[in-house]
């Protein structure tokens, strides 16, 4: 399509296009994506029931009764905690080992381009398969990391099948797998930050660690701030390791969200039970991001003003 | 920051070969394993003597496999190309859709636009479980149920909201007034879309439509709920190597190592785009 | 194929020779007995259609749902024996283990017509046949017209045909008179003793006959050989823990889940005989288990035994068949026992997993997938798996007669024979039939763990889990 021949009619209905324009562009996108509102709705429908599938007999709509039970169940208070726990210690330790990560790549090299790549390695991975892998590794037989830990001295670390130190080790998969999401994110943020302020600063003497506080963290934070959304989205909807190196255990130690409402619908075959619990989570994802996106786009802000 | 001090040098060198060594340590382990043998993976204390032997590969490939008991057929180089395909897809439908609506949202400060962003960022938090189960139910009666199509439609899930709002941060930080520029140079609004705004936003969107790759790359709960066997992804082939009769660890590293490899290649043709910021902050300053 | 050996096999099918006759006079002419059951096969499928319609479906095509598991390697190995005979076709669906089930209720659940039969377990269908999944098979079974004549129902394992069988009321006796068929036993497993021969031998224990030799002799082998842990039994968080060697120990005491009273149902893991012993089992892994054991799966349990990690294992019988083959480093050094816990008990009470076949109830045919379901769960085909792939344990009666079949076992499997022959009487599933089985029993293996991390007393521990049991069974109207 050549340039010239577009633009009489673009020209023709430019004040049109000027209005219609953007709706235009974002229309496709949220058009593909409605049509998953409708088993979203039916699955809330699902989660006002008393809907065991292996009672059909039993059930009926019982309105917020799956709500309101959680309230008095340990168990769910439990899921919550776990959920969040595990959420933030990923996200904050990510985030914190990424941006390390990304500080050294920054400068531009062959080597450091080069490095950067081959740590998304981890990330290439599938989770559950990671996981599979991981659990071999911490066999406390065959195991590798058993055994490096027997040579610095544990003799009995037991990682996933102690309740003491299975949270710890499903964070370790974790860390593994997904810290080159922001250490990547975070890279190509920092390269395309503009170079002037920098500048500015070393004329003035500012030191670097002041440069670093002052300039580079506000600049870079609407980067920052999307990776842990991403991030604390993917955490705290936390499946593939936790199942398939504990399945959710030592006893209720690692029962997150997904987990049990996985093992509520698939194995206990109780869908409004499964259903209420995504919801809040759901519920709980929502709130989370309206949070995060708000302050991006405030953020986002300020970094323009800055540069 | 060319001016380093020869400590600083020397701690960021160990702080990098530490770095390379948490992340790649596992990697290596792996590509070890898929080298052996359960009898020689399965030894305490672990070991790194032994024979190579390319036995996995070979059975992976050729799509037979003499495991403990008896021998089966596997289907993992037909799982691998439904991951080409379905990742493939979803990546190139996510991008025609949503860098689009990026651009929308990082120029264009219309009614209602932080609303449809957030709808369609919440997409990517509604859990899978969710919206999947229902979804079979629907598929049934639409005919997209064991369909590429419908799995691709699916994945959106996972793929558009991420390209959408890494791209729309890209859009937001290039300057607007290269592109006033050019339109008031006589161009139309879709030839400054295309010949200023996507080159600058170039590694914005590929360092996005690779992230879109591989967490698509790693799904499998979509295509095992929604699809039958031939339509299932290398993440679930894998899971073929777990037998009643024992689990197959070094085809299983053999199967990591050959999905990962598609994946790095990609990253590392993309690679320029991917770390290098490109001039964006020279346009900016 | 050769006149004469036909004709042998002829004489044997209508009755005129013994099998071990036939073996011996074909070896004559010169053929191995494995070709020998080939041909067998392929005459007795020719003798099975003469006196029945087997060609009444031709044309048709079914597909099934299946598990990546020896069973459906020895059923695909087979399957054109099946379209010949039908003039059928049969396209199938092989999900791996780790992700079958829930494959096959999305599928179910969804009212797909797409599978016609699959594969599934016992207790599966305590979900799938109130939730209107599966038919009653016997409706098929035992209608004339639409079974063959050798199908021979009667000869499937009491026990086993009778725990594929329940009349759908929680807490309902198995295979009671108005029972429903839900599933077709395929083949199945018993909980025994699998043990590494030269490991008791060198710490001069005997092979244990009850729970407390069984715990001295763990213990005692444990000492005796460095790097290596006394007994593996599952661990991880998942029904899948309790209903292996855990559930056929804590039956052959008498212990049961729940009980029912006049359809009432409570928990029952908190009397004084089920705390006794739940102390020991605790005990047993403690000193003599896995370290790892809370993330011990049938794969990790099997796996250490192979490798000559685990003296003995407590678990399926098939799992200690399997390791004691391939390229395991313990392959042709394990043995089998049954395995009584209770030192009162006349004979093994084994729980049992049965790998079964079911029709799916939306399925478009269910007369020709019929067809598929009685050749595939036949005596035929059961001895063709049995003699020649790894289809053990076989359901039939008949396959367990078979001396071939006895044979294979013999030489390869010290013990398993006689192993089978102590157990077998008692085995079927000890579980109570009711819609909360997978949360009963996931609860249950939670709290397993956390008595064996010493999170909670044995006691306390069991009273709690009856508590939260018995809270559930009330909101779901089953107390």
């Amino acid at each position: 399509m050549s340039v010239q021949a577009d633009m009489p009619v673009m020209r023709r209905s430019s004040r049109l296009s000027r209005t219609m324009l953007p709706y235009l562009l974002s229309l496709p996108a949220l058009l593909v994506c409605i049509g998953i509102l409708i088993p979203f709705g039916t699955a809330v429908y699902y989660s006002l029931q008393r809907y065991r599938m292996s009672q059909p007999w039993n059930r009926g709509m019982n309105w917020g009764e799956n709500y309101l039970n959680f309230f008095t169940d340990p168990d769910f208070w439990n899921t919550l905690q776990v959920s969040l726990t595990y959420a933030g210690l990923t996200v904050v330790l990510e985030l914190l080992l990424g941006l390390g990560i990304a500080l050294l790549l920054q400068k531009r090299s062959r080597v450091n381009n080069f490095v950067s790549i081959m740590l998304l390695m981890p990330l290439m991975t599938a989770p559950a398969l990671a996981a599979l892998m991981f659990k071999l590794m911490t066999n406390s037989n065959f195991g590798i990391l058993s055994y490096f830990m027997q040579l610095a001295g544990f003799q009995d670390f037991r990682w996933a099948s102690s309740p003491d130190t299975a949270l710890l080790t499903v964070i370790l998969v974790d860390v593994w797998v997904y810290t080159p999401f922001i250490m990547i994110l975070l890279l190509a943020g920092l390269r395309s930050l503009p170079t002037q302020p920098f500048e500015a600063a070393a004329l003035d003497g500012v030191p670097r660690l002041e440069q670093f506080w002052r300039i580079t963290l506000p600049m870079l934070s609407p980067y920052i701030l999307t990776a842990a959304l991403f991030r604390l989205l993917d955490s705290i909807q936390q499946f593939d390791i936790i199942y398939a190196m504990t399945q959710g255990g030592p006893g209720d130690k690692l029962m997150v969200f997904q987990v049990e409402a996985y093992l509520n619908f698939f194995q206990s075959t109780n869908v409004g039970r499964s259903a209420a619990l995504l919801m809040i989570l759901w519920a709980i994802t929502y709130v989370l991001s309206n949070i995060f996106v708000k302050n991006w786009l405030r953020l986002r802000e300020r970094a323009r003003g800055e540069a | 920051m060319d001016h380093m001090s020869p400590l600083e040098r020397i701690l960021r060198a160990i702080a990098l070969a530490l770095v390379v060594l948490f992340f790649m340590f596992p990697i290596f382990w792996i590509v070890l394993m898929s080298l052996q043998t359960n009898e020689t993976i399965l030894r305490s204390p672990p070991s790194m003597a032994f024979v190579p032997t390319f036995k996995n590969y070979a059975a992976i490939i050729a799509g037979r496999l003499d495991s403990n008991v008896a021998s089966m057929s596997i289907h993992f180089m037909g799982n691998l190309m439904n991951s080409v395909i379905l990742s493939v897809g979803s990546v190139a439908l996510a991008l025609v859709l949503g860098v689009p609506a990026a651009y929308a949202f990082a120029r264009h400060k219309f009614k209602g636009s932080e609303d449809i962003a957030f709808t369609l960022l919440s997409f990517r938090f509604a859990p899978p479980l969710l919206v999947l189960l229902p979804l079979t139910l629907y598929f049934q009666s639409l005919g997209l149920a064991n369909t590429y199509v419908g799995l691709i439609w699916v994945y959106q899930l996972i793929c558009l909201p991420l390209i959408l709002w890494i791209v729309r941060g890209y859009f937001e930080d290039i300057s607007p007034d290269i592109e006033h520029a050019y339109r008031i140079a006589g161009h139309g609004w879709f030839a400054t879309f295309r010949k200023i705004a996507l080159p600058l936003a170039g590694p914005g969107i590929a360092a996005a439509g690779l992230l879109a790759f591989i967490f698509a790359w790693n799904n499998f709960v979509f295509a095992l709920v929604l699809a039958s066997a031939d339509k299932q992804p290398v993440t679930v082939g894998a899971l073929a190597f777990v037998t009643a009769s024992g689990i197959q660890y070094g085809q299983i590293a053999a199967a990591i190592v050959m999905s990962i490899a598609p994946t790095l290649l990609l990253a590392l043709w993309a690679q320029k785009y991917l770390v290098e910021g490109l001039s964006l902050g020279a346009v900016k300053g | 194929m050769h006149e004469k050996e036909k004709d042998l096999i002829s004489a044997f099918l209508s009755g005129g020779m013994s099998r071990r006759g036939l073996i011996k006079r074909l070896g004559a002419l010169g053929l191995t007995a494995a070709s020998a059951g080939t041909l067998h096969n392929l005459m007795a499928t020719q003798a099975l259609a003469a006196e029945f319609d087997w060609k009444k479906h031709s044309g048709k095509s079914i597909k099934l749902l299946l598990n990546k598991h020896p069973y459906t390697d020895a059923m695909i190995a087979n399957l054109d024996a099946f379209k010949e005979l039908t003039g059928m076709d049969v396209t199938y669906d092989v999900f791996p283990e780790d992700v079958y089930f829930d494959k096959v209720t999305a599928a179910l659940s969804s009212g797909s017509s797409e599978y016609d039969a699959f594969m599934t377990g016992a207790y599966m269908t305590w979900t799938y046949g109130p939730a209107g999944w599966i038919v009653d098979h016997n409706e098929w079974i035992n209608d004339p017209e639409k079974t063959n004549p050798m199908y021979n129902w009667a000869d499937m394992l009491e026990g086993v045909r009778k725990s594929c069988a329940w009349n759908g009321v929680p807490g309902g006796e198995l295979g009671s008179d108005d029972a429903k068929q839900w599933c077709i036993p395929w083949g199945y497993e018993q909980n025994n003793l699998t043990f590494n021969k030269a490991m008791l031998d060198k710490a001069g224990v005997a092979v244990p006959t009850n729970m407390s030799e069984l715990m001295e002799a763990a213990a005692k082998v444990q000492a005796d050989t460095d790097g290596i842990y006394g007994i593996g039994v599952r661990g991880s968080r998942s029904w899948a823990t309790i209903h292996p060697g855990f559930l056929s120990a804590y039956s052959n005491f008498g212990e049961m889940d729940l009980t029912n009273e006049d359809g009432k149902l409570s928990a029952a893991m908190n009397t004084a005989g089920s705390k006794a012993f739940h102390a020991d089992w605790v005990k047993m892994i403690q000193e003599s288990g896995a370290a790892d054991w809370s993330t011990h799966t049938w794969y990790q349990v099997g796996t250490d035994l192979g490798a000559g990690k685990s003296a003995m294992i407590f678990d399926a019988d098939i799992l200690g068949y399997f390791m004691n083959g391939g390229d395991n480093a313990m392959a042709g050094e394990l043995a089998y026992a049954g395995f009584a816990a209770n030192p009162e008990a006349k004979a093994p009470t084994p729980n049992i997993w049965i790998w079964s076949l079911a029709m799916t109830k939306a399925s478009k045919d269910l007369d020709a997938t019929w067809y598929f379901m009685q050749w595939a769960s036949g005596p035929e085909h059961a001895l063709f798996g049995a003699r020649k792939m790894d289809f053990v344990d076989p359901v039939r009666n008949s396959v367990w007669e078979d001396e071939m079949f006895k044979e294979k076992l013999n030489k390869g499997y010290p013990g398993y024979v006689d192993m089978y022959n102590a157990s077998a009487p008692g085995a079927s599933i000890k579980f109570t039939p009711q819609p909360l089985f997978f949360d009963m029993t996931t609860d249950w293996a939670a709290m397993l763990q956390r008595m064996v991390a010493k999170e909670v007393p044995v006691d306390e521990g069991l009273d709690q889990l009856a508590a939260s049991m018995n809270k559930q069974l009330a909101e779901a109207g089953l107390r």
